[in-house]
């Protein structure tokens, strides 16, 4: 995202009108199964690939990473129609939306040459290994270590160092069928809190990696325990100086928080249906005005992420004020989850619901999604720092309160 | 927050200046020290207007500086009838200002809901004759046209006309009937008022003046807020345009818009000064604002009002793409949304403001009733949050109706 141009050449209604053709050749026509089972992962990284092919994987990146140049105005329009369509789950999102961004402000011209294009293929996809079990909220407890070793290890290329990696890491999404991930570990073990933290690329599947999926509410396995004991990493999949990974995973929380993880487009797309739902249920009195409050916060949360790209675009940064989107775009998921289930009433009780015709208008979204999305949504006022660590971050930050 | 133009933040800082010198205080800002010691705990004092005090003499001076110095009533009135041809965010930016300070200034009845409404008319000899005084804010235009009931539903309106018989002069109707909540009724130069007439809704321009015609100003809970009662008892008008409804429903849609904004300020205002007095009201040995009860209250209080900001923002910046009616055919239904999201924002804002500041926002000293107040007034102008929730509703059911 970052290195989106601002206003790259292209006519943004004809990007639009072929993201849509596109879209409507290519989505399945039935949902994937869920991207995290065995099946499903396979599936949706079939689907990233076909994305690829289309250069639509990743827009806003530089044409020689597989994107388009597109600025952030034409990827906020590529995510509203890709949300309308209904597109599958973004595997890749991890890595495309928080360890890409990281890399364009970050990484070395080796390391975006040699990450990013398999990134955007999805011939890797990447896990986020920050949390541990004594670091969650407060994650400058962090206390998974690396420590530097002399010589190459194999299939690591001739001389250099490295670093070995140990502890444990959790809470980490896709981690269960990905293949590499990112996280932040102690190089100095004599630094504090925040300080001696380094951010490093570590293969999912190296020797010493053990992952453990954790069962999620849902049912699936959406992320997983990742136990590491004594991992090699060379000097080359560390990101920044040594020492500096806590404000590299800083810059990396502004975009997981703000306007890349959870674009406005879905919210729009999701208000939409919900109206359907209330039109099939008999446009119940005692729910309009519910459906219009989703309605209006979607719009007002459209409105705010356009203006904080034309911002950006004008050269700003985005930084604690993304935690005001986090707050908003969550607790409006939450909200209008469940005015969609109070809609559905008993039906929302089941996962196949008896109702042949329980469908959205484009016989896409079956009724039952509707208790998947909002068994999901109850997870987002907890990820990427809970709404009670970004309503702290807001009243410091942004409002200058006393600490 | 969208991004304004140079000229747009150039207005913002004019106009903001001009609010912020020195202006007459009432009594309660020439106190001696008596009450000094309660006075620093209430941090970062606010400069809302003191009209309820003394008069409104400080603001009217301030409100002809505004017309005079910055041109503000004629930013959205066409540079052929007198304004400065800007346009709905222009008007925007000043209203938003004006809200921050809860000026009971005429901007919104005078130059957004009377003069939109005879713009909209599209009777160019009436906006020849009544715009450049409303445009230049040496006339002051008022819209009689909401029943006691307060709905302001374009088909529903507080007058009746009827052409006046043949032994009248020219084409004059006679009206009757008894508007309320009129917007500076009681003062203003030009009265404009909607009526039913035997061919649908009509619009009326009657001399204030003229024989049958009774202003009553009425006391409001909002001191920022001047309402009047107009009663017409068998007084003459003058028919604008044709058929009237259209132009109602418009001026209501831009109306609401610029409301927005006024309460886009107001609540931004009230929570700078609850985070001014929690950072400097000291318990316990520490700034109040410190504890993490107050600090999320107040995050929240910011995460409404930056996305009610962007709404409103957004809505404006729609109206003034949509340069007519017809090639913006939601314009009502985002200015519904405008309207019950920033009313309701401004309420939660000024209703926390009360509880975050304590015993000493239960005052008639401090000035978080007046926000308070702004709140409930501006959520009953041009029709209920709830009424614009349902019109919202009704018009997801069916967008372009």
């Amino acid at each position: 995202m970052t290195q989106a141009p601002a206003g790259a050449a292209g006519d943004p209604a004809a990007f639009r009108a072929e993201v849509r053709d596109w879209l409507a050749g290519h989505v399945p026509a039935e949902p994937l199964p869920s991207v995290d089972t065995a099946e499903g992962f396979a599936r949706h990284r079939a689907w990233e690939r076909e994305l690829a092919g289309a250069r639509l994987a990743v827009v806003s990146w530089p044409a020689r990473y597989g994107g388009r140049d597109a600025s952030l105005l034409e990827w906020l329009i590529f995510e509203e129609e890709y949300h309308a369509a209904d597109g599958p789950v973004r595997v890749g999102q991890n890595g495309l939306f928080l360890l890409a961004p990281t890399l364009f402000a970050h990484g070395t011209e080796e390391q975006r040459d040699r990450l990013l294009p398999r990134m955007a293929r999805a011939d890797d996809v990447w896990a986020q290994a920050w949390s541990e079990p004594d670091a969650g909220s407060d994650l400058a407890a962090i206390r998974a270590t690396a420590v530097p070793v002399k010589g190459h290890r194999k299939g690591h290329g001739e001389g250099g160092g490295g670093w070995l990696l140990s502890g444990t890491k959790t809470w980490s999404s896709r981690a269960a069928f990905a293949d590499r991930a990112f996280g932040l570990f102690r190089t100095d073990p004599a630094a504090r809190r925040h300080h001696g933290l380094s951010y490093l690329l570590f293969d999912l599947h190296a020797e010493g990696v053990t992952v453990r999926p954790i069962r999620q509410l849902g049912g699936e396995t959406g992320f997983a325990e990742i136990f590491l004991d004594e991992v090699f990493v060379p000097d080359s999949d560390v990101v920044g100086p040594v020492g500096d990974g806590w404000r590299i995973a800083m810059s990396t929380a502004s975009h997981e928080r703000g306007l890349s993880l959870r674009s406005p487009g879905r919210f729009s797309a999701a208000a939409d249906r919900l109206i359907a739902l209330w039109r099939r249920a008999g446009e119940p009195a005692d729910t309009a005005g519910r459906v219009a409050d989703a309605w209006i916060a979607a719009r007002a949360y459209h409105l705010h992420t356009v203006a904080t790209a034309a911002r950006l675009a004008a050269g700003g940064t985005l930084g604690a004020e993304s935690s005001l989107g986090k707050v908003f775009w969550s607790d409006l998921d939450v909200a209008l989850h469940e005015t969609a289930l109070d809609l559905l009433g008993p039906a929302a009780e089941l996962r196949q619901p008896p109702d042949p015709d329980g469908r959205s208008p484009d016989g896409r979204w079956p009724d039952g999604r509707w208790l998947e999305g909002y068994l999901f949504a109850l997870a987002g006022p907890i990820y990427a720092g809970t709404n009670e660590i970004q309503r702290t971050l807001i009243a410091e930050r942004l409002l200058g309160l006393p600490r | 927050m969208m991004d304004l133009t140079d000229e747009q933040r150039a207005l913002r800082q004019a106009v903001s200046a001009l609010l912020a010198r020195p202006q007459r205080r009432g009594p309660r800002d020439r106190s001696d020290g008596s009450d000094g010691s309660d006075r620093s705990d209430a941090g970062d004092r606010s400069d809302v207007s003191d009209q309820d005090d003394e008069g409104d003499r400080g603001d009217e001076g301030v409100w002809r500086r505004l017309c005079a110095e910055v041109g503000v009533t004629g930013l959205a009135i066409p540079e052929r009838y007198g304004g400065a041809g800007a346009g709905p965010v222009e008007t925007h930016v000043v209203a938003e200002e004006l809200g921050r300070r809860l000026l009971p200034a005429p901007l919104l009845g005078s130059a957004v809901l009377a003069a939109q409404t005879i713009l909209a008319t599209g009777d160019g000899a009436a906006c020849e004759r009544l715009l450049p005084a409303i445009a230049d804010g040496t006339a002051i235009a008022a819209l009689a046209w909401t029943t006691e009931a307060g709905h302001w539903d374009p088909a529903e309106v507080a007058f009746r006309a009827v052409p006046a018989g043949p032994g009248a002069a020219g084409d004059g109707w006679v009206l009757d009937g008894t508007a309320h909540y009129v917007l500076h009724g009681d003062r203003a130069d030009v009265l404009l008022v909607a009526a039913r007439t035997p061919d649908g809704i009509g619009l009326f321009e009657v001399d204030p003046r003229t024989a049958g015609v009774r202003r009553t100003a009425v006391t409001s809970m909002d001191p920022a807020s001047r309402l009047a009662v107009v009663e017409l008892a068998g007084a003459a008008g003058r028919r604008i345009g044709g058929c009237g409804h259209a132009a109602l429903a418009r001026a209501r849609d831009l109306a609401c818009i610029a409301l927005s904004a006024e309460q886009v300020g107001a609540a931004q205002r009230a929570l700078d000064l609850t985070v001014s007095y929690t950072t400097t009201r000291v318990q316990f040995g520490r700034a109040i604002g410190g504890f993490q009860a107050l600090q999320h209250r107040m995050a929240d209080l910011h995460v409404l009002v930056e996305s009610a900001r962007s709404l409103s923002y957004g809505t404006a910046a729609a109206a003034a793409a949509g340069a007519s009616y017809d090639s913006a055919p939601d314009l009502g239904l985002r200015a519904a949304a405008a309207k019950v999201y920033c009313s309701e924002a401004l309420a939660r804002v000024a209703a926390e403001m009360i509880q975050l500041h304590g015993a000493i926002g239960i005052t008639w000293e401090y000035d978080a009733h007046r926000f308070l107040k702004r709140a409930h007034s501006t959520a009953q102008l041009f029709g209920q949050p709830a009424e614009h929730l349902a019109r919202v509703a009704s018009m997801l059911i069916e967008p372009q109706s």
